[in-house]
């Protein structure tokens, strides 16, 4: 089985995200970058079907600036056999439709089996990059998966849905977009470490790819932090009992959650 | 080419920091416990850190003493007693292995110490020998094809957990004048007959990494256990040995420093006091200042001594500086920590109270700063 993963790089979660001095993004001067962690479910997803069967080969593609190279060595360092880089001036700010175009044209080529994403990147949460890759290529689309097996006659897709799962079959390749599972992504190992450092990462560039960059088009008009936390009450008069009185409430005419 | 870590390297330490950074919930609870998990150990063998600094042909990955120094670090930014178990296993353990062992001993005894079933140890102090190292008691003696061996170790790192130690004991007798004579090491399998591991040691710091004492009541090992030179092991097993294992405690004491540090600083910027984040106040920003340098200096001097081994040049002097420079800056690290924490940086919860508690052995274990003074000394001064 062949298995394309796409993954985006975005900021890693422990960074705390500071507004630019422009107001419509974020300052990312000297911020950590990671692989979007749903991304990470979807390699690990892949990687495990290649622990069962290793003729299943795993490509990793991003489409994204120079700096989004770290987030293909780190997934050939957990395992994926290889990776592309779809970059150039145009790759920074392409937005998803772009995206899931520039995609469409490497799955064109690569000709995988599945194609895996995250549900949604945590830097936008948008969760459109999946659903319309699917839509460009013409491939049916599952959405919050936590499992696949190939069966006769194609793959069963595990579905998460509210209180439980559902079991879809695809008969034919298919996008799936991957929810967090209960196996955590593994960490790159040191011997993947050291084996990624020699293998050639193609670089694409985006502009070349022949697909429509431009219509339809959104921008960040303005970005705001959440407003700061007030400070909390604190109950200081009275004995334990009139407090408890008055703490509930407060708690069911002010803050209204009794 | 200057000793700066490359790219590689910085990998292979991140991937590492990014592990460890995952066990913070479970620390507390194995220090408490006084053991590392079995499953940690299998996810670092899994990860391929204890086969690191083992050649290639010898089935590890060959990453080098800086790299080594890398990971260390990261170990022991979050958790030194792991990063103690660790350096035993892969320094002196399987570095003496990798020096001097047959292929048949390489090829028995290195799988089980990359793979994470277990962690290496190495026996050399005894209750009467500890910096004077020559002065062991231990005995081995002929016996038909093998050996037997009798004698009390003290101090032994990860004695719990290891399939393997290596024991350096004395064939024939001391001479005066000629301490060094007849030490020989062996490998020891735990499960050999007259092997016990004895009482684990209670310790100030480090409470999850084992320290135990090993009894051999007439220990019988094959033929093949002498490892390196027979009555001549001393300063090939031990001193060489030793060296090594310095620029690890070297590495240990930047990591806790580190941590320490970090963890301050954290804190500095939440705590408010008189009407400002205690951070804003000049006294507390010129603590952190000195102790952030001294750390950075630390880890040159240990990517220094590092870098050398790895260029095949002489680094006894450059490691005993590293590992005593390091260590007695960790004390004042780790001090300064807890003293910026306050009463909150004396209480269990705040961890910064385990660094200095953590650091304290590092001026002592792998020769005291006193050895430290006295090998630095000796390369500059004959005698």
């Amino acid at each position: 089985m062949k298995i394309l993963v796409c993954a985006k790089q975005v900021p890693d979660s422990t960074v705390r995200v500071k507004v630019a001095a422009d107001g419509r993004s974020a300052d990312t001067s000297g911020i950590t970058w990671a692989i979007a962690p749903y991304d990470e479910y979807a390699i690990e997803l892949a990687l495990e079907r290649k622990d069962r069967d290793p003729q299943t080969t795993v490509s990793v593609v991003t489409v994204g600036p120079a700096r989004a190279r770290d987030a293909l060595r780190q997934a050939l360092a957990m395992g994926c056999d290889e990776a592309i880089h779809v970059t150039g001036a145009d790759a920074e700010k392409a937005e998803g439709l772009a995206v899931a175009r520039a995609l469409a044209k490497i799955a064109d080529e690569a000709k995988p089996d599945l194609v895996l994403c995250g549900r949604q990147a945590s830097d936008d949460d948008q969760g459109l990059v999946g659903p319309a890759l699917a839509d460009v290529l013409g491939w049916p689309h599952v959405a919050t998966v936590t499992r696949f097996e190939t069966v006769e006659g194609g793959t069963d897709v595990w579905k998460e849905v509210e209180g439980g799962h559902e079991v879809w079959r695809a008969s034919g390749p298919a996008v799936l977009t991957v929810q967090k599972s209960e196996k955590d992504p593994r960490y790159p190992s040191l011997p993947g470490i050291m084996k990624a450092k020699t293998k050639e990462i193609p670089e694409k560039d985006l502009g070349s790819l022949g697909v429509d960059l431009n219509a339809p088009r959104l921008e960040i008009v303005k970005m705001e932090p959440p407003p700061a936390r007030g400070g909390g009450k604190i109950l200081k008069d009275g004995d334990a009992r009139a407090a408890a009185q008055q703490l509930v409430q407060l708690l069911r005419d002010e803050a209204k959650v009794l | 080419m200057i000793p700066l870590p490359g790219r590689e390297q910085r990998e292979i330490a991140a991937a590492v920091a990014r592990f460890a950074a995952s066990l913070a919930p479970r620390i507390e609870a194995a220090e408490e416990a006084g053991a590392i998990p079995a499953d940690v150990i299998a996810s670092l063998g899994a990860m391929g850190v204890l086969g690191m600094t083992v050649p290639e042909s010898d089935g590890g990955l060959g990453a080098g003493s800086v790299a080594f120094a890398l990971v260390l670090e990261e170990l022991a930014a979050a958790w030194a007693s792991l990063a103690v178990g660790v350096s035993v296993n892969c320094g002196i353990t399987e570095g003496t292995l990798v020096r001097l062992g047959t292929p048949e001993q390489k090829r028995r005894w290195l799988p089980r110490l990359i793979d994470g079933s277990g962690l290496g140890a190495f026996a050399l102090t005894e209750p009467g020998s500890g910096s004077d190292a020559a002065a062991l008691r231990t005995t081995a003696r002929r016996d038909g094809d093998g050996w037997v061996l009798s004698g009390r170790k003290m101090f032994v790192t990860n004695l719990r957990y290891a399939p393997v130690v290596i024991v350096l004991a004395r064939v024939g007798q001391a001479e005066p004048g000629r301490p060094h004579r007849g030490i020989t090491a062996f490998l020891v399998p735990t499960d050999a007959p007259g092997v016990t591991v004895a009482k684990a040691e209670r310790k100030m710091g480090l409470h999850a990494s084992d320290t135990s004492a090993l009894a051999l009541d007439g220990a019988r090992v094959g033929g093949d256990a002498v490892l390196g030179p027979l009555g001549n092991g001393f300063g090939p097993v031990a001193l060489a040995g030793l060296d090594s294992g310095r620029i690890g405690i070297a590495a240990q004491a930047v990591g806790i420093a580190r941590g320490a540090i970090e963890r301050a600083r954290a804190y500095v910027g939440q705590r408010r006091q008189f009407g400002r984040a205690i951070g804003d106040f000049q006294m507390v920003r010129f603590a952190l200042a000195r102790a952030a340098t001294e750390v950075s200096a630390a880890r040159m001097l240990t990517l220094r001594a590092a870098w050398l081994k790895d260029a095949g040049r002489p680094f006894t002097r450059e490691a005993s500086q590293a590992k005593l420079y390091a260590s007695e800056m960790a004390q004042r690290a780790t001090r300064t920590a807890v003293q910026l924490l306050g009463g909150y940086g004396y209480m269990r919860e705040a961890v910064v109270e385990r660094c200095a508690r953590d650091a304290r052995a590092t001026t002592i274990y792998e020769g005291t700063s006193e050895v430290q003074r006295l090998v630095i000394a000796r390369s500059l001064v004959a005698a």
